[in-house]
């Protein structure tokens, strides 16, 4: 009981000086006692408030090896992509070349102008029922090439990317307004792909457009 | 914060910042959760040394595990379940605490940013016999000594230690039977 007593007493004091514990074998009991020490310690009125210089050291070894890594298939990401050449990207991302591929759509958004994703390689492709998309609604679907939002609007049917060109977060329809929103940021986009707004320090390009249309009461987009 | 820019369309809602439902990097995912985790992590080794290494380590491993962007709910569970084993792990490898590490791995911990250990301290307390209260008070609360506590409890510096001892067992069984 006395050597127990003595190396858990060493455990506290190191506690309480805000050393690091010595490392020993512990018996159960020993382990028992230390544990609730360790809690006891932390119920010191700002004891467990991290100083700056200790969040400074892991955000930065967390850069230092997130850099690393993220050097080796930077190629491959698709946020990244998204996040260096926002709209114009996104066609890289679905294989596509950007020369002959990406038009400027003639409508010019408050951003910048809009572009249509037209890939050489692409088909129609069946995305969803019409009767999934009731006039006055927006719906997000996945394909293995794309995110995309088919829009409804008053019979019209439309479609744009599904993806913020900030990062590449998955845009949510917004009906009741007849928007897109980021949730990643506080950033919205028009129902035609158009920035509404945006909480960033620079302003986000448009959704590209996806050529869609209505086949056999089937939504079909263009895409690879 | 960055300023919002309206450039068209339906007023944006006003809030302040929500809280983003996605984390869209690892920076988002860093500033929303390191203190957090710091603080668990601290209250399971109760020093700053450990608990900025374990915490590291916690955010560390989630973030070259997961991809991202990904759900603020699968991100955090994913930090938690990290940080039990990491944890469980400093218990093992340091001290050979099996029945401690199993203990961690099974806990229901979370990330409370502002938690209520005091609160939960004097609660345990509170249900502890007074020479065991007397001691744990003396040591945690007030930062005597053992020889200060001893004098004061009018007990030698040995008899303290042992009291000591026995006043933390007893509260690590009240706080698995009653406080969880």
């Amino acid at each position: 009981m006395k050597d127990s007593a003595d190396r858990v007493a060493r455990f506290v004091d190191d506690l309480l000086h805000g050393r690091r514990p010595h490392r020993f074998e512990a018996t159960k009991e020993e382990a028992e006692a230390m544990a609730a020490a360790a809690g006891l310690s932390a119920a010191r009125v700002g004891a467990d408030v991290p100083d700056k210089a200790a969040l400074d050291r892991i955000h930065q070894h967390i850069a230092e090896a997130l850099d690393e890594s993220a050097a080796v298939d930077r190629r491959l990401s698709r946020r990244a992509w998204l996040r260096t050449a926002g709209a114009a990207a996104a066609a890289v991302v679905i294989g596509v070349g950007l020369d002959e591929v990406v038009r400027s759509g003639q409508q010019s958004g408050a951003a910048g102008s809009t572009a249509t994703l037209l890939p050489d390689n692409g088909a129609w492709r069946p995305v969803a029922a019409v009767t999934q998309i009731p006039a006055g609604h927006a719906m997000l679907v996945s394909t293995a090439s794309l995110d995309a939002v088919i829009v409804n609007d008053g019979g019209t049917i439309t479609a744009v990317s599904g993806v913020c060109t900030h990062l590449g977060c998955k845009l949510q329809p917004d009906d009741a307004n007849r928007k897109l929103n980021c949730p990643c940021h506080q950033t919205a986009f028009s129902w035609s792909g158009k920035v509404l707004y945006y909480r960033l320090k620079a302003v986000p390009a448009n959704l590209p457009l996806i050529p869609s249309r209505v086949n056999n009461g089937q939504v079909e987009l263009y895409i690879v | 914060m960055t300023e919002l820019h309206v450039l068209s369309g339906p007023d944006p809602e006003q809030p302040g910042e929500p809280e983003p439902a996605t984390y869209p990097d690892w920076e988002s995912v860093y500033q929303d959760n390191v203190v957090g985790i710091y603080q668990l992590v601290f209250r399971k080794v109760g020093n700053a040394a450990d608990a900025e290494d374990l915490a590291e380590e916690t955010l560390m491993h989630t973030l070259k595990t997961l991809r991202l962007p990904a759900p603020v709910p699968v991100v955090r569970a994913y930090l938690v379940k990290t940080a039990r084993t990491v944890l469980a792990d400093h218990w093992r490898r340091h001290y050979a605490a099996r029945d401690a590490a199993n203990e961690i791995e099974q806990l229901p911990i979370e990330i409370v940013a502002n938690p209520d250990a005091v609160d939960r301290a004097q609660r345990l307390l509170g249900l502890l016999p007074d020479q065991f209260r007397n001691i744990l008070e003396l040591r945690f609360l007030r930062g005597y000594s053992v020889r200060e506590a001893a004098n004061e409890l009018g007990v030698t510096e040995s008899n303290a230690r042992v009291l000591q001892f026995r006043a933390l067992r007893k509260a690590a069984q009240l706080e698995r039977e009653v406080l969880r």
